[in-house]
């Protein structure tokens, strides 16, 4: 057989490439209820004013824990990118095309491209972000049930 | 208390791709090899070990590391016996606290030995595994593992912002592999031509594979004394730690100031060139972080070596080879000699050890005063260590 038999088809989150994104595993869950809706979204302190990414549960400015969710632009331009031809970890497809892109000013996120091949894009070329689902995470609860958490990730594509 | 700390001896495995070897073998070997080079020196005489060592959870199914790899090699530390983990700085990063240990009096000898196991039977673990090396969360999540995508935008960038060319980044690989060519530890020692060089399978344009360090196994260990013990235990020139600085200002890559001068690289040089008394041209001989051809050019120019932009001409002008203003990478780097984490700190302060005694494979001539320096993450950690032949 292949396979380790102990584990006997179980789920092995240690393994699992993508965030938990459940509010049962971390605090920042709405980040992910966001992108689900199409948002960007990271947090603003309340008191200092700080805007952070990633989002967070304490201001790294001031240490307050008052922070609320706003909006970040959803489109931007390519300042340079990458084609990845070798050494493409599991889970992707060669070219693997990463960019650095100009979110208008408000930061520089580098980011995975989707829905591209290689030769399709250029410098200054105007991408928006992309939404795609990801695989379930199955969790065990409490009276041996298993809970299935939907999750989404995203990446930036170009604007056709 | 307050001591002068010397580097005293250091060995290390044969570096390689998948050697037929476990992490734990490794240890001991490397151990072994570094107790040889002090013959003074027993592992009874050993009052505390630093592991360094980044994926042992995750290749080798093994967290506390430290305890396992003193049973092996017979050491029983009195007063520190722990492991420490930053990635591809690893190995320095456990350099820099056995010196704080033993500057400040709690420790007297240290042995400090690092290395990586990164191979498994199936090849794809290891490039999946590199998905926890950078903010996994936020970067490494969109595929950033290995980092040649970071590098290949980084060295476009340069290139736009100060006309860094694909030859210029060519022959840095040219000079590696040339001062690897003698070295029985390196993974590859086998010299090539630019013309080779340029012609290599393209990773992430501009990156060629002889632009990119490889995937390695390979284990180094090193013993770090006060220096009156020092003088006990060997004969040879001592060499001692003047100055060190780690230094970061941020993890994400969407938290980087600046992708071509890297902030936390200057402010770690910096602090260790304060602490030593000097500057950057009182360095003859330097081991840096080489895991990309374009991060030893852009290193010649934030660590004060020559003006920032000029670090493509630096390696053109041979100013970083042999008889230049300070060879870099004398034993053939990251490039060449591979890059297990752990292993790359302590490998490159054995080197600068050898070239300080005089005893280096291949030697700078009269070199009193050496520099070493890490980049760990995406381009997040840099640290430095400077050592010398006066204190």
């Amino acid at each position: 057989m292949r396979g380790i038999s102990i584990l006997d088809g179980k789920y092995a989150v240690s393994m699992d490439m993508y965030p938990l994104q459940d509010k049962k595993f971390n605090k920042i869950y709405k980040f992910y209820d966001h992108l689900k809706a199409g948002r960007f979204t990271t947090t603003q302190c309340k008191d200092c004013g700080l805007r952070s990414f990633p989002p967070r549960v304490i201001c790294p400015e001031c240490l307050s824990d008052n922070l609320e969710w706003v909006d970040l632009p959803t489109e931007g331009t390519i300042i340079v990118f990458s084609e990845e031809l070798l050494g493409v970890p599991l889970g992707f497809d060669p070219p693997l095309i990463h960019a650095f892109i100009d979110l208008g000013g408000e930061m520089v996120f580098l980011s995975r491209m989707v829905n591209c091949q290689a030769g399709d894009l250029k410098k200054g070329d105007k991408v928006k972000i992309s939404v795609f689902p990801i695989e379930s995470v199955f969790a065990d609860g409490r009276r041996g049930e298993v809970l299935e958490q939907e999750r989404v990730f995203f990446g930036f594509e170009k604007v056709k | 208390m307050s001591r002068n700390v010397c580097i005293i001896g250091g060995g290390m495995t044969v570096w390689g791709a998948a050697l037929e070897a476990s992490a734990r073998d490794m240890y001991q070997e490397a151990g072994k090899a570094c107790f040889e080079d002090i013959p003074g020196l027993s592992n009874k005489d050993v009052d505390g070990l630093i592991v360094a060592s980044s994926f042992t959870e995750r290749i080798s199914f093994q967290t506390h590391l430290a305890p396992v790899v003193a049973e092996y090699l017979g050491i029983k530390p009195k007063n520190i016996c722990a492991r420490v983990e930053l990635l591809c700085a690893s190995g320095s990063s456990a350099i820099i606290m056995a010196y704080g240990l033993v500057k400040s009096g709690i420790a007297d000898v240290i042995m400090v030995v690092g290395g990586e196991k990164l191979y498994t039977p199936q090849r794809w673990e290891v490039f999946y595994s590199e998905l926890g090396t950078g903010d996994h969360d936020w970067d490494c999540v969109h595929g950033l593992g290995l980092p040649p995508p970071l590098f290949s935008m980084v060295s476009q960038l340069h290139m736009q912002r100060y006309g860094t060319t694909e030859e210029q980044l060519a022959m840095v690989s040219v000079k590696s592999r040339r001062n690897a060519a003698n070295n029985p530890k390196a993974q590859v020692q086998k010299a090539i031509t630019l013309e080779e060089a340029l012609g290599s399978p393209v990773v992430a344009a501009p990156l060629k594979l002889s632009d990119c360090c490889p995937v390695t196994d390979g284990a180094a260990a090193t013993i770090i004394a006060c220096e009156e013990k020092a003088r006990y235990l060997t004969d040879k020139p001592l060499v001692y730690i003047r100055g060190t600085g780690q230094a970061t200002v941020n993890n994400m890559s969407a938290n980087m100031p600046n992708t071509t001068t890297w902030e936390a690289l200057k402010i770690a040089s910096n602090q260790a060139y304060n602490k030593a008394g000097i500057k950057p041209s009182d360095i003859d001989v330097a081991q840096t972080h080489d895991c990309f051809t374009i991060s030893e050019i852009i290193e010649y120019e934030d660590l004060g070596f020559c003006e920032k932009g000029e670090g493509g001409l630096f390696v053109q002008e041979g100013r970083s080879d042999f008889g230049g203003d300070v060879p870099v990478n004398t034993d053939g780097g990251l490039l060449s000699c591979g890059h297990p984490f752990g292993g790359t700190g302590i490998r490159q302060g054995i080197e600068i050890m050898r070239q300080l005694r005089g005893d280096a494979t291949r030697q700078v001539e009269g070199a009193s005063t050496g520099l070493t320096h890490n980049l760990s993450g995406l381009i997040s950690v840099h640290t430095i260590l400077i050592y010398g032949r006066d204190i």
